[in-house]
């Protein structure tokens, strides 16, 4: 069964927990010098899978075989030494220490018989390791100086210098500009050519394609197919993955005549100044822009999470307070944040009290809070939009990123705010969850409520939007009318004009 | 105490971090009981509840500020100035009940400074209150001198020793302020605010939770605990002690901890607490009934401490 050919191959694999079969026999082999794809949507198996392989979880049944060998992976220091890397979504590294001292964290190279560290050694070897990679990261540098990146360039430079044959990525690309994935994904083509094998995590069907040779899909944790990435088409992809075929819907405009929102020279004293636009009711205004142009920065202001030293925010012609999220939000404003982890959920929470939130008022009675109506609507709430399982009690850590979102876009539907601004919406998401935020946000827009998305992708927001709003350097460049609306336009008016023309097929990139 | 403390309504699910306490507490209750006879008598065991009513008070204000994500290491310097605060009036003349509310004052006016510096000029709880621990004792010590307060009133001395039904009031009392925590830390907004501020301040923010009032709030709350300490204290010794309430705060911390609560913020309970009390307070009457030095009753308080803490680690489930 195994392929003589083979890296690494996974034979009858499965990883029961209770009450779950979270991988159900799958198999499937990578090639040495391949780029192998993993594909499949939240919960398919990809990072039991991983977590398989990185022997942090182990295999309830199946074998791992590694250039022919049978291997037992039960600890982590095992996958190492069977030559596999794994490179965390997130990074896992200590942002005090130096590079070098990162790179040999937990195996130091040593002097005076073990009891000091060789540090002009470590550092000698981490340059020279680092000089194949990014030259320009500096072995001394302290780890939180350098961009994620390079950050990530390090982790990989970790797994070179543990002699890997196999290098698990999950989802490397999450935290990455368009220019800084093209490197890494020089850098995978490079680390291929050696012979190295690489196994590639990611929901972003552009980058599986460019990066990847092979794909392995997953679904409900069953093997679907694997697949030569040359062979198919991303359409065919996606229907594997998600068993369905999700058609491009067209988009459909709800934005009405009157206007709900104005905002009037919004500065920050810093990158925002005089940011001035309207928004309709129903209306989804795209907010497009490269990275750094001031996009959340913008968001964040109207919301009332920083303060702007000047301008105004009104709403139905009443001004609004911006001093804190919580008066922003009085007034009818509501945030959807990029970094859910970090500035949207409440982990160990129960979804239901994640939901109530921002209008704890609605759901107290005699100055308690009325459990039964909280449980009852934020239960049809979830329902109605999807959530899987619609168990509001459990704890918002424990369901994925897509069943997170809802629940953060429920809080606001609870709170009844008119406007919500959504701040890369589907970062992190599955294509099929994703599909239904679309829809989500098309609803919203039917039903009244007015929204601004920001999204780094430009068919996302040429999907979502009625009209795109273009920053640059901190403020509005342009707003696109439908009808104007095209990724050339959006690009041309989000390249700052000092640097000159740039072709629009480079700048495309750079979005 | 606890069985009193937790009202009969039905909770959404059981806790298990707070079955896992009341094991704990069994047992260790258990093993005094085959080692001693006079252990699980009823009026040891009412001693043990009179014994541990004031650090449970004390521990039930660090554990709001605990879930808040905080600490508050000046409860005992809070108790003693409440506690100089009301003796002085007391003996002033002042009506008790009024001598009573200027105490309890004083202890919310302690924690207001500890809340504000932390909620609003930004600094670090632990910090914070690590200069009001100085900072109260100073005020207590310069206040009188550094003499302990004497000549309180009979009246208010037999009403914290009087007993109501057989149980001792400072037990009543403690029970009556667990339970109005119980349902602020599990049915009231207010609750669900600090649950989530102690668990992730950020997102609290920006979903519109008031982080500053509820953080100031938490500080109010457990200074004025500590003044209700520090009444019950100056009752049961008929004087105000400038040095009342030293490492009060230790006590009150190990207590939460046992109970469940995470000095990371976002996660404790009311009931634990008082549990966590309780096993502290067993211990140490347990051990001086079978009359084991008091250096060997501080080790086997460090040891429950650590190892609650690594049962603790071992037991909490994945996700």
């Amino acid at each position: 069964m195994t392929n003589p050919a083979s890296r690494l191959s996974l034979i009858g694999v499965s990883k029961v927990f209770p009450g779950i079969r979270a991988l159900d026999k799958v198999s499937f082999d990578v090639r040495p010098g391949e780029v192998h794809g993993l594909l499949g949507e939240n919960g398919a198996g990809k990072s039991t899978m991983l977590n398989i392989l990185s022997a942090v979880l182990q295999a309830t049944e199946g074998q791992i075989v590694i250039d022919g060998q049978p291997v037992t992976l039960t600890r982590p220091a095992d996958a190492r030494a069977a030559g596999i890397a794994m490179i965390q979504q997130e990074l896992q590294h200590i942002p005090q220490l130096s590079v070098a001292q990162n790179l040999f964290l937990g195996r130091p190279l040593t002097r005076a018989g073990g009891l000091l560290v060789n540090r002009a050694t470590q550092e000698a070897r981490a340059r020279a390791i680092l000089a194949d990679l990014d030259p320009r990261i500096d072995p001394r540098a302290l780890i939180h100086t350098l961009k994620v990146a390079q950050q990530q360039i390090v982790e990989i430079a970790r797994a070179l210098l543990d002699d890997a044959k196999i290098i698990a990525m999950d989802e490397p690309t999450s935290s990455l500009t368009p220019s800084e994935f093209d490197a890494l994904a020089a850098l995978i083509a490079r680390l291929a050519a050696q012979g190295k094998s690489i196994i590639y995590v990611s929901h972003k069907m552009n980058e599986v394609f460019q990066v990847c040779d092979r794909a392995t899909i997953l679904r409900d944790g069953r093997f679907i197919d694997t697949v030569d990435l040359s062979q198919i088409t991303e359409d065919q992809v996606i229907a594997k993955m998600v068993g369905r075929d999700i058609l491009h819907a067209r988009h459909v405009s709800h934005a009405r005549p009157e206007i709900v929102m104005q905002v009037d020279n919004l500065s920050d004293g810093g990158l925002i100044h005089d940011a001035g636009f309207s928004l309709h009711k129903g209306e989804v205004l795209g907010l497009a822009g490269l990275v750094g142009s001031g996009r959340t920065e913008l968001l964040r202001l109207i919301a009332g999470i920083d303060r702007a030293k000047t301008g105004s925010v009104t709403l139905n012609g009443k001004p609004v307070d911006l001093r804190s999220p919580r008066t922003a939000i009085r007034a009818g404003i509501g945030l959807v944040p990029e970094e859910r982890k970090k500035d949207g959920i409440v982990r160990a929470r129960p979804v239901s009290s994640n939901i109530a939130l921002p209008c704890m008022g609605r759901f107290t009675r005699f100055g308690l809070v009325h459990r039964g109506k909280l449980h009852k609507e934020s239960t049809a709430l979830m329902k109605r939009m999807g959530m899987r399982p619609p168990d509001v009690t459990r704890a918002i850590g424990t369901f994925s990123g897509g069943n997170q979102q809802k629940a953060i876009i429920g809080r606001w539907l609870a709170a009844d705010v008119d406007i919500l601004l959504f701040d890369e919406p589907t970062r992190g998401i599955d294509i099929g969850a994703k599909s239904e935020i679309y829809d989500l946000i098309a609803q919203l827009a039917q039903s009244g409520k007015s929204i601004i998305v920001v999204s780094s992708e430009l068919p996302e927001i040429i999907r979502l939007s009625d009209r795109v709003m273009v920053m640059r350097e901190g403020t509005i460049a342009a707003i696109l009318d439908a009808d104007q609306i095209s990724e050339d336009a959006i690009v041309a008016n989000a390249i700052p004009k000092s640097k000159g023309p740039v072709p629009v097929a480079q700048a495309l990139e750079a979005m | 105490m606890t069985d009193t403390a937790i009202p009969t309504r039905t909770a959404p699910r059981i806790n298990l971090r707070d079955a896992g306490t009341f094991f704990g507490l069994v047992l260790i209750f258990a093993v005094f009981a085959v080692l001693n006879p006079v252990f699980l008598t009823a009026p040891n065991l009412i001693n043990i509840l009179q014994q541990s009513s004031i650090n449970a008070c004390i521990a039930l204000g660090m554990t709001f500020v605990i879930i808040s994500g905080g600490i508050d290491l000046s409860v005992g310097p809070t108790a003693a100035v409440s506690a100089i605060v009301g003796a002085t009036l007391m003996i002033a003349g002042v009506p008790i009940t009024l001598a009573v509310a200027g105490a309890i004052a004083t202890g919310m006016a302690c924690g207001l400074f500890n809340g504000a510096l932390v909620a609003i000029a930004g600094l670090q709880p632990f910090i914070v209150t690590l200069g009001a621990l100085s900072l109260y004792r100073a005020l207590a010590l310069i206040f009188t001198g550094g003499n302990p307060i004497f000549g309180i009133p009979p009246e208010f001395r037999s009403a914290i020793n009087g007993l109501v039904l057989g149980v001792p009031v400072p037990v009543i009392i403690v029970a009556i302020i667990a339970a109005i925590l119980w349902v602020v830390l599990n049915r009231s907004p207010l609750g669900e605010y600090i649950l989530a501020v102690g668990g992730n301040p950020e997102a609290a923010r920006i979903a519109g939770v008031p982080v500053a009032r509820t953080k100031i709030i938490v500080y109010v709350l457990s200074g004025g605990l500590a003044a209700v300490a520090a009444l019950i204290l100056t009752g049961r010794l008929g004087a105000a002690d400038p040095t009342m309430g030293n490492l009060w705060e230790l006590d009150a911390i190990a207590a939460a901890a046992i109970g469940g609560a995470s000095l990371m913020g976002g996660k404790g309970s009311v009931v634990g607490t008082l549990m966590g009390a309780v096993i502290l307070g067993g211990l140490r009457n347990g051990l001086t009934l079978m009359n084991v030095q008091a250096f060997y009753q501080l080790l086997a308080t460090g040891i429950i401490i650590l190892v609650a803490m690594l049962i603790d680690r071992a037991t909490r489930g994945r996700a």
